[in-house]
């Protein structure tokens, strides 16, 4: 694929724009909770789309069109039920704690409900996780860039972390949470041409039924045997691993999306921000999901399109760029990678961001200094946004030597949180949980999941410490890990909370649920109140279901 | 506090000019698998989200609160 210099000028006035809001929101930082929090001063909708797009990075962009190819429309599932009941949750039962309790991060809640080890522990794997995480999606942009465009692999990585960088260092959260928005209208705009261009050349959605395998045009339909869907999942699996403990643990409990909400304006916008959003993610399928479909039905034509092949097999990773190539001209091109580079972008400010707040108020300040001016946390703020851009460098060019560790951290990653949505459930509904329960639960929880991913295999991978089951395909047996390391966690905290003595009901007015006031928006509008909203949001959820059956 | 609006509007619109001048004057600017002329009816999409966005912050801006 071959850029013209209009391709170039598109990319340079994205740039700017990005580096201007930047550099205009660097007024606006005054104290490190400007910096760090947004000082809740950003109104909903920007809220809202910055929510979504902050888990829009590149490496969802690329790897949900390719599993629309390889998997079809059950690829919608981590839209629909793996995103949207959990959104409703989070903003009707969720939110009303995180807010209220004026908890700076996820993890300090943890601690002023339970304590600083719970806390620490969290705080600790969610700063290794998004260092992490950024590096590896900083790792596939710069591996596809180089595929696609032939670009020098240092090159990219490093312009396209430095942007962030300047970006997220001028203006702080706001300005991460600004441009996340930008780039999310530009993702949408950018693709949203290749997917009704994609479908339209195949004739339509007939054109797709007619060549495409029946079990790859339905979502729920081929659920009932494993064997029988393209996912190699069962129900169950998919229900209880996906639509609740990753996707509540995920939605509910990840500081990268939940501190989106946090920096909202009030209670009430706060709350409605997980649902807002939960909008244009139901939207996201039509334009990330169908391409890949349309792609698949599209090399069965032999009008000169075929998916990509790699070391022998299909690189579907690779369907989302050369669709691009077929139906973009120079200009639009030129749109279509600056939305990928803008994926790129919004996924690694959040990681960014998120990390800078974890580790300046979690890690730093309770354990390294205590009582400082907060002047010098704003330094510290700055100075770690320059760390953890370094550290995300770092990983990817560790993730580029070692490609094989970085598919076990991912693994990992994708089941270490898994039991902590157990820890929030119990301990924000049921006031018995005490510290220790927490504590326990949640670190055997973890070790569940771990000892799983190690005692089970599937697709050939997993298993390093004995064979006990073999699943399926890999996506059931992430499903059923979640299963395994919620439970676990879920009933350890349950037991050990029985065991101790109880915290005093007055430490813990705001934190849990019943001791706490839910603020009810009387002679507001319907759409300004969350209950409604849910309802409304609730039934467009079913009625896609229903569609995509 | 910056309206988003207007930045964001004046980014598509800057965008969609960039690619309506290009559907415009080099229209023979295809890609393989299409005959439409993309770049023009994506910009003049975009050139007009980006004028909705101007708008909205315009009006905004006109109401006091």
């Amino acid at each position: 694929m071959q850029l013209a210099p209009v391709d170039y000028l598109i990319l340079a006035t994205y740039f700017a724009f990005v580096l201007g809001i930047g550099w205009i929101l660097r007024k606006k930082i005054s104290t490190s909770g400007d910096f760090l929090l947004s000082g809740h001063a950003v109104p909903v909708w920007i809220t809202s789309l910055a929510f979504i797009a902050a888990n829009l990075g590149a490496q969802e962009l690329i790897g949900m069109s390719a599993s629309g190819a390889k998997y079809g429309m059950m690829t919608v599932h981590f839209y629909l039920i793996g995103a949207v009941p959990a959104l409703i949750f989070m903003g009707l039962f969720m939110m009303p704690f995180y807010y209220g309790s004026k908890a700076r991060s996820v993890p300090e809640y943890l601690k002023m409900r339970f304590d600083e080890k719970t806390r620490t522990f969290n705080a600790c794997t969610f700063a290794v996780m998004t260092v992490f995480s950024s590096g590896i999606s900083m790792y596939a942009l710069g591996l596809l860039l180089q595929l696609v465009l032939g670009w020098n692999f240092s090159t990219s990585v490093l312009v396209s972390a430095a942007v962030v960088l300047i970006y997220t260092f001028l203006g702080g959260l706001t300005s991460a949470i600004y441009n996340e928005v930008l780039q999310f209208l530009l993702i949408v705009l950018g693709f949203a041409p290749l997917s009704i261009m994609a479908v339209i050349k195949v004739g339509g959605w007939a054109g797709i039924q007619a060549r495409v395998a029946p079990k790859m045009l339905h979502a729920w339909t081929y659920l009932g045997n494993a064997k029988e869907n393209s996912m190699g999942v069962d129900l169950f699996g998919l229900v209880g691993g996906l639509g609740f403990v990753l996707a509540f643990g995920y939605w509910c409990t990840n500081f990268l999306v939940v501190q989106r909400a946090m920096a909202a304006r009030n209670m009430s916008d706060a709350r409605r921000t997980p649902m807002i959003g939960a909008l244009p993610k139901m939207f996201l399928p039509f334009v990330v999901v169908l391409p890949g479909l349309a792609a698949l039905a599209l090399s069965q034509m032999g009008v000169g399109y075929s998916i990509p092949i790699k070391d022998g097999g299909p690189d579907y990773n690779q369907v989302l760029t050369t669709l691009m190539a077929k139906f973009y001209p120079a200009g639009m091109l030129g749109v279509g990678l600056t939305a990928l580079m803008a994926s790129f972008m919004s996924g690694m400010a959040g990681n960014v961001t998120a990390f800078n707040t974890v580790w300046t108020y979690d890690i730093y300040q309770s354990h390294i200094r205590k009582n400082a001016p907060d002047r010098h946390y704003l330094t510290v703020g700055r100075i770690t946004t320059v760390a953890g851009v370094l550290l995300s460098i770092a990983a990817a060019y560790y993730a580029r030597r070692y490609s094989n560790i970085m598919d076990l951290l991912q693994l990992v990653f994708g089941v270490v949180n898994a039991p902590l949505f157990a820890t929030f459930v119990l301990g924000m509904f049921w006031k018995r949980t005490t510290a220790n329960g927490a504590f326990t639960g949640l670190i055997t929880g973890t070790s569940a999941a771990v000892a799983t991913l190690c005692l089970t295999v599937a697709e050939g991978k997993g298993g390093w410490l004995g064979n006990v089951h073999e699943f399926s395909s890999a996506m059931a047996q992430n499903f059923w890990i979640a299963m395994v390391a919620w439970t676990t966690c879920f009933v350890v905290t349950l037991v050990i909370s029985l065991m101790g003595k109880p915290r005093p009901d007055s430490e813990m007015e705001g934190l849990v649920y019943g001791l706490t006031k839910i603020p009810r928006d009387e002679g507001a509008r319907w759409y300004q109140r969350p209950v409604p909203l849910a309802v409304v949001v609730g039934i467009i959820f079913i009625a896609f279901n229903i569609w995509f059956r | 506090m910056l309206d988003l609006r207007i930045p964001s509007g004046w980014f598509f619109a800057l965008l969609g000019a960039i690619l309506v001048a290009m559907g415009i004057f080099a229209p023979e600017t295809r890609a393989a698998l299409t005959e439409a002329n993309v770049n023009l009816y994506c910009g003049a999409g975009m050139l007009a989200f980006g004028a909705f966005m101007l708008i909205l912050a315009h009006l905004a801006a006109r109401k006091p609160r």
